[in-house]
């Protein structure tokens, strides 16, 4: 009974504060529906610039609030479902933005957009590789290579083969009626996404020791996200009149090139300033604009620029690793929840098949993972039944929302707004799944451990078993 | 190694746009912004090699990355920069605010008054009659009469006569000067603007008399009343709510401040308030009703710099070098007159109100520069007259972009002279404030 009870109360410990975060954007909404008088007049008129300014701004003090320590801090010592906390509320406030009867986000704002969205993924790429320190693989295990590699590319293989097959039937391409290069490229870009795994699934891992490897696994995994973006950028470019015409893999030197200038760039200007805050500030962002700039108007990945660029700083010596390091940090969660936020105001709720394609998204993802995680588990380096579990039922990180909300500025149309509803539908549900089955699994997993431990040698077998 | 910077980064930019068509919408902007950001900050510290202001090189990485020369920059770039713009003049209008502390300039106030009424308001008839004079070499005051060429004379006296306070914060904290020759120019400018954007509509309306159009004064009043009135009252109720943030909240205070400003400058403009009033109005109130006057000149250093560099250089990038061609004979007589109006007028204002002799020389060469408002009267008067103020606005055009090249030049020349430069207390790193140094007064 007292088990009991304490299981009731960190429950309702967990429901109350993740209640509260979601009373914050209600109460907002109706607020401002309130002002809006009840519909859209004419994008020129004062009183409505007026009400989309405040809302686009209270949005981004709320993202601003999301990404603070403290919050971060509330959220890990309380244990909020990470539903709430990886963001997806903003998806919803952009959802609710968008409705006319709100009107923040009217046509000409949500073109807007693309620009935010632009500074948003290049901050996300250049975060991601400022933290892949050449460290990272110095000193793993043997066998990590080979649990990384199938712990990708068999979800990977598993979601573009399933997806893909159920994207044909959706966009009637079964019948060949359909471009079919359009659907493969989705399929790829879903099986990317698929592929990334949330780095908050260390946490749930209690032993440092195993959470700690899954962590850098998990951050090498990212690599193979980028590398997947950058091969459908390079191998799959919408036609553009009068522009280079270069073969695929060119594209791909081209942007690995990029990217390496651009943190060479990036370099000299940091070594060659002594930063202090504003100018830190004129950098980094300066720097985060100019590649993303510079990619968007190739048709490359802003992501994978920035990501390269971000990977050579992390490795170069010099005084800047600290100060960039903490500025990139604090301002990584705010652009992510604002490209959460984005990415609901661009989302076609409409589309029945989205909301199709968001499960079987989910269940393809899992089940590749739990192929995947089987797998390396068979391997050099033994892989303990937590971290197994960990890795099989992982939620989708923000690199994984990064990739699709690229794909979404690079290939604008329906098809991509389709796989864009997938992969903010099923990260959602698969949330879901990982807060309702893993927390449950560990548990057991780890009272299983126990008793264990405190039983005599003879029945440890049994218990075990 | 600045200079190389600055040829790789306009290398990488000239490759971009070689590639094809111009850059989707989204795209062509991020790359401005982050081009702009950085190599204006790279042209600002060649500038300051050669001894010249960083805003300076700002401005001149516009004008040759713009349109009218290199064309990295195309209009469409430009203009999808123009919103910095807004923001950027309410950041440095709550900067110059929080520098006006009524108790250090309440011994200046006598000289910001003389100053005021016989250099500015001095300089405005005098332009006004070299407008006046001048009309024979004016196409477009040719074929008016003469009350209504006296009338369009005083409308751009009015707007040629308009200072920024702008570029005398941004110098003012590039060179960390303090003294009162500072803050005489500092609080001059302030006040200047105030009585041109007061006298602006008054000019327009008399303007809009004399070519027989319905002047509807009653109306012009109340838009004026509510514009400064109401501007100044919003401004203390946004000071309200800083200084509380300021004194209570304090994380994440730059980006709070960048959220006010872009709040200032774009609801504000919709409600038909002045954001540079509400800005100052706020600033003066950080300043002089709370104590959180050194926590806001603190924490606005992060968001303002990244946006004043920018602003500047958009500034610079909007500068048409092909009106300037045509126009410089005239423009260049009239920035002379300007000139000569404003250093004579602040010295004899100066005089008059008992300044120090260093404010009397050199005061007023902080009221040389200009930027924003002046640009904006410009636009407001060409779409007010449209039968001629296109060729009036391009004349005005050309003396601000004049005065923007080189006054800021010979102010900054001017700090070092006086020994006012580097008096300001110097920042710690990571943004704390030393503690303040003593001032001498002279």
């Amino acid at each position: 009974m007292n088990e009991l009870h304490r299981r009731r109360r960190a429950l309702a410990r967990r429901t109350i504060p993740a209640a509260t975060v979601l009373l914050l954007p209600a109460l907002l909404l109706p607020t401002l529906a309130l002002a809006s008088g009840g519909g859209a007049g004419a994008a020129t008129r004062p009183e409505l610039l007026v009400k989309t300014i405040l809302g686009l701004l209270g949005v981004v003090a709320l993202a601003y609030l999301g990404g603070h320590p403290r919050v971060n801090a509330w959220e890990a010592r309380l244990g909020i479902s990470h539903v709430v906390t990886a963001g997806f509320p903003f998806v919803l406030l952009g959802l609710a933005a968008r409705h006319p009867s709100v009107g923040i986000l009217t046509d000409p704002v949500v073109g807007q957009l693309g620009t935010l969205l632009g500074i948003a993924l290049g901050w996300i790429g250049l975060v991601a590789g400022f933290r892949f320190d050449a460290r990272l693989v110095g000193g793993l295990p043997r066998g990590t290579a080979r649990v990384v590699a199938l712990a990708t590319a068999i979800p990977f293989a598993v979601v573009v083969g399933l997806t893909g097959l159920a994207l044909l039937s959706l966009t009637g391409g079964l019948g060949g009626a359909a471009p079919r290069g359009g659907v493969l490229r989705d399929a790829l870009v879903l099986g990317t996404a698929g592929a990334m795994t949330a780095k908050t699934s260390a946490r749930l891992l209690r032993s440092t020791e195993p959470a700690t490897l899954l962590s850098r696994i998990i951050r090498i995994e990212e690599l193979a996200g980028v590398a997947g973006l950058a091969a459908v950028a390079a191998y799959f470019r919408p036609e553009v009149e009068g522009t280079w015409q270069l073969p695929g893999t060119a594209w791909l030197l081209l942007t690995v090139g990029l990217g390496a200038t651009m943190g060479l760039v990036t370099y000299a200007m940091l070594q060659c300033t002594r930063p202090g805050r504003a100018e830190l500030v004129v950098l980094s962002l300066g720097a985060v604009s100019f590649a993303a700039g510079l990619a968007g108007s190739l048709h490359l990945s802003p992501v994978v620029v920035t990501f390269l660029a971000g990977v050579l700083l992390a490795n170069f010596p010099g005084a800047y690793h600290g100060p960039l390091g903490a500025a990139l940090r604090r301002l990584e969660r705010p652009v992510y929840l604002l490209s959460l936020f984005a990415i609901g105001a661009l989302w076609d709720v409409a589309d029945w098949r989205g909301w199709l394609l968001a499960p079987v998204f989910m269940a393809t993802r899992l089940l590749g993972k739990r192929l995947g995680a089987n797998a390396a588990a068979r391997g050099e380096l033994p892989l303990g039944l937590e971290a197994r579990e960990a890795l099989a039922v992982a939620p989708l990180g923000p690199l994984a929302i990064a990739i699709v909300v690229n794909a979404q500025l690079l290939y604008p149309g329906r098809s991509v707004s389709l796989i864009a509803s997938a992969v903010v539908g099923g990260a959602i549900l698969t949330e879901l799944v990982v807060q309702l089955v893993a927390h449950g699994k560990l548990l057991t997993l780890e009272r299983r451990a126990r008793a264990a431990a405190s039983a005599p040698e003879g029945d440890s077998r049994e218990a075990t078993g | 190694m600045n200079l190389v910077l600055l040829v790789v980064l306009g290398g990488l930019m000239h490759a971009t746009r070689a590639f094809g068509p111009a850059a989707p919408g989204d795209a062509g902007t991020l790359l401005a912004f982050g081009y702009v950001l950085v190599s204006a900050f790279f042209a600002g510290g060649l500038f300051k090699q050669l001894r010249l202001p960083r805003l300076t090189g700002y401005i001149a990485t516009g004008v040759v990355a713009g349109p009218m020369v290199l064309g990295l920059l195309s209009r469409e770039m430009v203009g999808s920069l123009d919103v910095v713009s807004g923001i950027a003049i309410a950041m440095l209008a709550l900067t110059a605010g929080n520098e006006i502390s009524f108790r250090s300039m309440r011994p200046l106030l006598r000289s910001v008054a003389g100053i005021s009424v016989v250099g500015v308001l001095g300089t405005t008839v005098l332009l006004t009659a070299a407008v006046w004079l001048l009309r024979p070499l004016l196409p477009f005051l040719r074929g008016l009469g003469p009350a209504q060429a006296a009338a369009v004379a005083f409308v751009l006296g009015v707007v040629m006569v308009a200072q920024s306070p702008a570029v005398v914060v941004a110098l003012r904290d590039e060179l960390r000067s303090d003294g009162p020759v500072t803050r005489t120019a500092l609080g001059v400018v302030v006040l200047a603007d105030l009585v041109v954007i007061v006298l602006f509509p008054i000019a327009s309306t008399l303007a809009k008399a004399a070519f027989g159009a319905s002047a509807d004064a009653a109306g012009t009043a109340r838009l004026l009343a509510w514009e400064i009135f109401g501007s100044l009252g919003a401004g203390a109720v946004v000071g309200a709510v800083l200084a509380l943030y300021l004194r209570k909240v304090v994380a994440g205070a730059p980006f709070f401040l960048l959220l006010v400003t872009i709040v200032i400058a774009e609801v504000g403009r919709r409600l038909h308030l002045d954001p540079l009033l509400v800005a100052l109005a706020a600033g003066i109130v950080v300043r002089n009703a709370s104590g959180a006057g050194d926590a806001l000149h603190r924490e606005i250093q992060p968001s303002s710099l990244p946006v004043s560099i920018v602003f500047f250089a958009v500034a610079g990038a909007n500068l048409h070098l092909d009106v300037l061609a045509l126009v410089w004979l005239p423009a260049g007589a009239f920035v002379l007159v300007r000139g000569a109006g404003l250093l004579l007028g602040s010295r004899l204002g100066a005089l008059l109100a008992g300044a120090p002799p260093v404010v009397q020389r050199y005061a007023g060469f902080g009221l040389l520069p200009q930027a924003g408002l002046a640009l904006a009267l410009s636009m407001l008067f060409a779409s007010t007259f449209p039968e001629f103020g296109a060729e009036a606005s391009a004349l005005t055009l050309g003396v601000v972009a004049l005065n923007e090249l080189l006054a800021p030049a010979a102010y900054r020349l001017v700090l070092l002279r006086c020994g006012e430069a580097g008096r300001r207390a110097p920042e710690l790193p990571d943004g704390e404030a030393a503690p303040p140094l003593a001032l001498v007064r002279r």
